[in-house]
């Protein structure tokens, strides 16, 4: 064992991965001289079609996760603040008005946008951050509305959504200047589902026993998925990915030296505390083997030969836009699948359609698997709202307590 | 002023300081079914037609224990003491409650509530987020419809045309009286009178709502009080006012609240329904046109224009933005709206509150030391 007793074991591809986000951002921040446009996109929104006009997508959302992980959120929400967005708003939706007004952050904020595109699936709060973005930036936005599945989708909602989807595309020939090409389409589409199936298959690697990844390196290998998805770039780099992690289980290298437990994790990282929770996790033995947020960028169903009903209906079920009972199915399936031995919920104070409805869940989730549930109040990008002492030791007392 | 009018302004304000007592008598005594809601785009109309008296529900101030385990505390005082409420059984008195899908907060909380409660009747109605444009309210005409036939299923007998149309008409000439009441706002009443007798309506059927709205405007023709002299007239921003007190308070301590921006209030009364051809179609073509609400995006409309428009036209010298902690819409619009006002000129104060605390002595503080910066202005 060539790595620390503590430490999680350093992936190989993190190399390649690096050079993917590095390339992707630089060229995201030359779009300009190249005359290609950018658009601003919520992680939950349809980047397919971007892909088909030739129009780079960037993600606040991603840079959010950046500017956590880097431990530079807090100055940027200031900023927010000082505008007069209260503290207890969203810190991606703060953090980010923050940086389109100063270019703070780790890469000098992000490049300025052509447009706008919102896709509500996530929350409501990306409906109002975006109005707010295109008032600073006085672009075009677009809003594709997906309303909230209790149960199946209705007809109509999925009528609505798909009609919206040919809004979309009528908007990026508006605003690009060039026609929609449907076999194009296709073919990005095609390369779209291959992302997420390998992606889907990367995650599945860690059913095996012992986990030859963990969430804290999904976290980070998840910003292709989110980013890329659909070009031919991140499918090679995920195909190393996948290899590396086939390797791994074969020859039984773990992420976490010596597993003893293992977990799933509940929302949205605590970004700026990865490195601290992920060593005091695996100087305890447990492995967090699945979570229910990378696992939101793999749909289940699609349907290559009709990818706009399929992109309406897969963009509309997607994890945060459904009721709790079905959020729980998944946690459950999760914790099957994984063979985990308990879960930690974090409630995060930024998302609430991530968290309202954790303390039911955590329950219906008891009562279904048997299994206990830690939930841990935290924010996702603002520091201010942690107290490190007091969820590490709740973190310990947890893992004493496992079998 | 009149007794009898007198009298009925009293009776709308006891009634906003207690509405459930009073909605839970007439249920035991007349047989009246309430059925709870907790936004203004909840489609009454759709209840009332099939009989039930739609009353909104509007939390209370109380101190939370049993919603704590299901809702954190970063969650609004709305839904919180809302929560509680039902489960300590004091809302009880009702049929059941309809959800509509406005702020991420609501929908989370129709599930919580629909697993935790044990009422006959839930009723989930998904709006889009998107208003004011075709496909959208086509969703909204066939979303009713999916909802009138729950309804339809839920009393076992049909909800026709005729009897939604009647509805349509009955809410629209409430409304109707409701927009006389605000004209009257600074002249013959002051902004506490005119609040708490439009809230009063969201408590009881809105033919016996209109019938004493009628009397009072009747007994109040003509009349003026001594003009407001030295009264500072404001407007009141914001989602929704828990009680009286905070708007009382505020005119006791020398203005008068000559318009309101509230969801509660003037907010909830805008916008009619046509009554002639299909009715649902005409409550959807409402619901989509009305100014949006916080929650909703409107290509066509604009929240800070349509306020700095209110309060130009109310004459108003100045905003008190009275918010919800916790509100991610209204606290998402607030920048924007202060400032679209001071381009206008127009100070602003923001109250923040919550159920727990309606009225401290630190916002009676601020809001003196506002009122005094408006005079000096
Ligand atoms: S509220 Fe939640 S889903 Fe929405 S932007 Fe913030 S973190 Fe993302
Ligand atoms: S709109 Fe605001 S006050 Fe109303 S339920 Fe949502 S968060 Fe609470």
């Amino acid at each position: 064992m060539s790595e620390e007793h503590g430490q999680r074991r350093e992936i190989r591809s993190a190399v390649a991965y690096q050079k993917l986000m590095g390339r992707y951002y630089a060229g995201a921040k030359s779009a300009g001289k190249d005359g290609r446009k950018v658009a601003w996109i919520t992680s939950g929104g349809p980047v397919e079609l971007l892909h088909c006009f030739d129009v780079i997508p960037v993600y606040p959302e991603n840079h959010g996760a950046m500017c956590g992980a880097t431990r530079m959120s807090v100055p940027l929400c200031e900023v927010a603040e000082e505008r007069g967005f209260s503290r207890d708003l969203c810190s991606y939706a703060r953090g980010d008005i923050g940086s389109a007004i100063t270019k703070g952050g780790p890469i000098g904020g992000l490049p300025r946008p052509d447009m706008l595109i919102c896709c509500t699936n996530i929350c409501g709060t990306v409906l109002k951050w975006y109005e707010e973005l295109s008032r600073l930036f006085g672009c075009p936005l677009f809003i594709l509305d997906t309303p909230f599945v209790r149960g199946t989708s209705s007809e109509h909602a999925i009528a609505y959504v798909e009609e919206q989807m040919r809004e979309y595309v009528a908007f990026l020939e508006t605003h690009t200047g060039k026609r929609f090409d449907e076999a194009l389409f296709e073919e990005v589409a095609a390369k779209s589902i291959r992302s997420i199936s390998l992606w889907r298959e990367i995650l599945a690697c860690s059913e095996h026993r012992p986990a030859p990844m963990n969430c804290f390196d999904a976290f980070i290998h998840m910003a292709p998925v989110v980013t890329l998805r659909g070009t031919d770039e991140i499918n090679v780099y995920y195909e190393q990915l996948l290899a590396e992690m086939r390797e791994r289980v074969q020859a039984g290298i773990s992420a976490v030296p010596e597993e003893r437990h293992r977990l799933l994790w509940d929302n949205i990282p605590i970004w700026y505390e990865m490195s601290a929770l992920s060593g005091l996790l695996a100087s305890l033995g447990a492995c967090l083997v699945a979570d229910t947020y990378t696992s939101a960028w793999t749909f289940e169903q699609v349907d290559v030969a009709d990818p706009m009903r399929t992109f309406a209906l897969a963009y509309t079920e997607i994890f945060l836009n459904v009721n709790l009972e079905r959020m729980v199915d998944k946690a459950v399936a999760l914790a099957e699948r994984y063979s985990a031995g308990g879960m930690i919920m974090h409630s995060n104070r930024s998302c609430k359609p991530y968290s309202l409805g954790q303390y039911d869940n955590a329950k219906a989730f008891t009562r279904r698997t048997g299994l206990p549930v830690l939930i841990l109040e935290a924010d996702h990008t603002d520091s201010r709202q942690y107290g490190r002492a007091q969820a590490e030791e709740r973190i310990r007392a947890f893992v004493e307590t496992l079998v | 002023m009149k007794l009898e009018a007198a009298e009925t302004l009293r009776s709308f304000s006891a009634m906003w300081e207690d509405p459930y007592v009073a909605v839970a008598a007439r249920a035991a005594e007349r047989g009246e079914r309430p059925i709870g809601y907790l936004c203004s785009y909840a489609p009454e109309e759709i209840l009332h037609a099939a009989g039930f008296t739609p009353v909104r529900i509007i939390g209370a101030e109380r101190t939370i224990t049993r919603a704590d385990s299901h809702l954190q505390t970063y969650c609004c005082s709305l839904a919180r003491t809302t929560l509680d409420l039902a489960l300590a059984r004091e809302l009880d008195f009702l049929e059941g409650a309809v959800f509509v899908q406005t702020c991420d907060t609501m929908q989370r909380l129709s599930d919580i509530w629909r697993l935790n409660t044990r009422f006959r009747f839930h009723g989930d109605v998904v709006l889009p987020a998107r208003m004011g444009e075709p496909a959208a309210e086509r969703y909204i005409v066939a979303e009713l419809r999916a909802f009138r036939k729950r309804i339809e299923e839920y009393v076992g007998a049909e909800v026709p045309d005729s009897a939604i149309a009647g509805s349509i008409a009955v809410y629209n000439h409430n409304r109707d009286l409701c927009e006389r009441l605000y004209s009257l706002s600074g002249i013959a009443l002051t902004g506490t009178e005119v609040l708490s007798a439009v809230m009063a309506g969201m408590w009881m059927r809105k033919e016996e709502h209109s019938a004493m709205l009628e009397r009072l405007l009747a007994g109040l023709s003509g009349e003026t009080r001594p003009p407001s002299g030295s009264r500072v007239p404001l407007v009141v921003s914001g989602s929704l006012c828990g009680s009286p007190d905070f708007v009382r308070m505020v005119e006791e301590l020398g203005a008068i609240v000559v318009d309101d921006d509230l969801c509660c209030g003037h907010r909830a009364i805008e916008g009619r329904a046509p009554e002639t051809g299909d009715p649902v179609e005409g409550l959807a073509r409402r619901l989509s046109e009305r100014p949006a609400c916080p929650a909703k995006h409107s290509a066509a409309r604009s929240r800070p224009d349509d306020l700095a428009v209110r309060v130009k036209g109310s004459g108003a010298r100045g905003v008190i933005f009275y918010l919800q902690h916790f509100c991610d819409p209204h606290a998402f619009d607030y920048p924007s709206l202060r400032q679209r006002l001071s381009e206008d000129g127009i100070p602003t104060l923001l109250v923040e509150w919550e159920h727990q605390a309606p009225c401290t002595g630190q916002m009676r503080t601020r809001v003196e030391a506002f009122l005094e910066m408006v005079r000096g202005t």
